[in-house]
């Protein structure tokens, strides 16, 4: 079986996009829970590792394509193939799943027969020339009706996963999935890959931007991105957590409830990097150092910890009137 | 938890009163999800006042959904779209407020496998994101309240607290066609039952909201004629009786939202402002609304009579 990322130099162009939500289980899930539920193919293994952080990952599935890509010029293009889409699990808490493709800078006029497409999995061929910039820009922008929808296949997985009767369908708290679009230009071998962009939308919406060598296969490429997403989401979890919900300027046990879940759920999940192809964890440290992600999560934590100690200080007050 | 508001007729106050109950926990910090299955008149739009963005949505709202037109229903964030100028200015500590409008042009359809798997992933994810997740139902024994009732009866969605509200106001009328709705042969309860819901437990979910209520007792009222007021009583009470031996009675009611001519004319969320600055709504609009809001989540009230 030829990998899923495909001959790396026919693309010119991967896109994809990561969904990110909190597992609805009130029990995370151990290693051989995560593999069972991410058993996506009868005949492919899960691959889970446990250290630094239990990772699970899914092999990929296909999902056969026949559309209109998104362009922002509003160019029609028809395009042809597969995209391949896989689910991850973190500590057995956080759920994410990804659809992505290649596209290649042009492909036959006519549509060819479609087996000639499955032995490209995670190829999406464009009948004619790919307007490499538009088609980028449209995916970022989000697919129209009726193109290809990544998002919509992404979200697709996530469901079914959702569905799984190994879960009990319960979250410990309630949070926000977040969606993150990615596109990464096709750089020449050799290169070195560079992080062009990272924005933050409002509706949980990212978006990123990469340059990417193309000897570094296009699983890759999606592997960084599910790790920016997961960090992404937990800060995003957090921060709401602590500035707009009920727990604003309020004391008492309120606060303990409150922040309970985001201790004993997510904490300890930050990791970064831990399960990034070596080819791209650099591009970690641009983020590190703006808008700094591992700084904000230090501070929220501190944040956190605060909160929680000063209940335990009784109240001036308090402490008068028992004496 | 998800809240259906269904109605036998139109309006009942049922639009109204239900995205005012989601106005009141949005502000009292719930995070509140409200979802326009009206499928052959979407007003919830106009009740938030976003209809402008909900015009830029028009096609990608629930109905395209559902029928697997669009992967995602549009979302409108309420406080951020609406033109009402006091709800743009939402108070720190307040929750989100998001409403997914329906399709102007979308009509109502039959519940088939694809878009009952819709409904569900929707319900599931929203429920597993929203504090708060209210439902308005078309009028009537409608396909929205089909798929709301086959949706539920999902194994995957058995164990989620879903608890209806149907709205009627206060006629001889509306308060049979209210029970017809509930507990009629072709009602709530006899559909869910067919779709396998229990059926205690699916009455115990239902509540009953009375819109539009005359109090005899109102100072509205004082200036009334003796035989008017008289006859104003003996009329309630009239009603009174008739909704109990209808069993839409005391013990089945959530609470009544009183005759308001804000709600009536204007259709729109009642704010602090519109009751304690401009005194153009009344007092004991705003506190019936906010009873009945704090009263969707309060297990006293749910518990079977």
């Amino acid at each position: 079986m030829p990998s899923p990322s495909g001959p790396p130099t026919h693309s010119v162009l991967v896109c994809g996009e990561v969904r990110t939500c909190l597992l609805p289980s009130l029990q995370a899930l151990d290693g051989r829970a995560a593999a069972q539920l991410l058993r996506l193919r009868a005949d492919d293994h899960v691959r889970v590792s446990e250290r630094p952080t239990m990772y699970a990952l899914s092999p990929e599935v296909l999902t056969g394509v026949d559309c209109g890509l998104p362009a922002a010029n509003g160019a029609k293009v028809r395009a042809v193939g597969t995209v391949a889409v896989r689910g991850a699990l973190t500590e057995g808490r956080l759920l994410q799943s990804t659809a992505y493709v290649s596209l290649p800078a042009a492909g036959p006029d006519v549509r060819r027969p479609w087996g000639q497409y499955l032995v490209r999995p995670g190829l999406v061929e464009p009948l004619g020339k790919l307007p490499r910039q538009a088609v980028a820009e449209g995916v970022l922008r989000g697919a129209g009706r009726g193109e290809l929808d990544l998002g919509m296949i992404a979200e697709g997985l996530l469901a079914q996963l959702r569905r799984h009767a190994l879960l009990d369908r319960r979250v410990p708290f309630k949070s926000s999935p977040t969606r993150l679009r990615w596109v990464a230009r096709r750089e020449p071998e050799g290169g070195r890959a560079s992080l062009v962009n990272f924005t933050v939308a409002e509706g949980g919406l990212r978006a990123m931007e990469l340059l990417l060598p193309a000897d570094v296969p296009a699983a890759a490429a999606a592997g960084l991105c599910e790790d920016l997403a997961l960090h992404d989401w937990l800060l995003t979890t957090t921060q709401y957590m602590l500035d707009n919900s009920r727990l604003g300027a309020a004391d008492g046990p309120s606060v303990v409830e409150v922040l309970h879940p985001v201790v004993v759920h997510l904490l300890h999940l930050w990791m970064p990097r831990a399960h990034v192809d070596p080819a791209l964890g650099h591009l970690w440290d641009v983020l590190e150092d703006r808008p700094g992600f591992s700084r904000q999560w230090e501070n929220l934590g501190r944040r956190i910890r605060d909160r929680l100690a000063l209940q335990a200080v009784p109240r001036p007050y308090e402490a008068l009137s028992r004496r | 938890m998800l809240i259906f508001a269904a109605s036998d007729k139109g309006g009942a106050g049922r639009t109204v009163t239900s995205a005012n109950l989601a106005y009141h926990r949005a502000m009292a910090g719930d995070d509140v999800c409200y979802l326009d299955f009206d499928f052959g008149s979407p007003t919830a739009a106009t009740v938030f006042e976003v209809a402008d963005a909900r015009e830029a949505t028009d096609g990608r709202g629930l109905h395209a959904y559902l029928i697997g037109e669009v992967g995602e229903p549009a979302w409108i964030d309420v406080w951020a779209k609406t033109e009402h100028p006091v709800l743009r200015n939402p108070p720190p500590g307040c929750g989100r407020l998001v409403l997914m409008p329906g399709d102007v042009s979308g009509g109502e359809f039959a519940t088939s496998d694809d878009n009952l798997r819709h409904c569900v992933d929707l319900l599931m994810k929203l429920y597993y994101e929203y504090d708060l997740v209210v439902v308005d139902l078309s009028a009537g024994r409608s396909y929205a309240v089909d798929m709301a009732l086959e949706a539920t009866a999902q194994p995957e969605m058995r164990e989620i607290t879903a608890r209806w509200l149907v709205f009627h106001r206060w006629t001889h009328k509306h308060v049979a066609a209210a029970a017809s709705l509930a507990f009629g042969v072709r009602g709530i309860i006899a559909g869910g039952v067919a779709r396998g819901h229990d059926e205690e437990a699916l009455r115990g979910a239902i509540r009953f909201v009375r819109a539009a209520v005359p109090d005899p007792e109102s100072p509205l009222w004082s200036q009334v004629s003796p035989t008017q007021s008289a006859w104003m009583r003996k009329t309630d009470g009239d009603l009174r009786q008739l909704a109990s031996a209808q069993g839409v009675g005391y013990s089945q009611v959530l609470g009544s939202v009183p005759l308001e001519p804000v709600l009536q004319w204007r259709e729109q969320l009642i704010t602090a402002e519109d009751v304690v600055d401009s005194q153009i709504a009344n007092q004991e609009t705003w506190q019936a609304l906010s009873r009945l809001a704090g009263r969707l989540t309060d297990d006293k009230y749910w518990e079977q009579a």
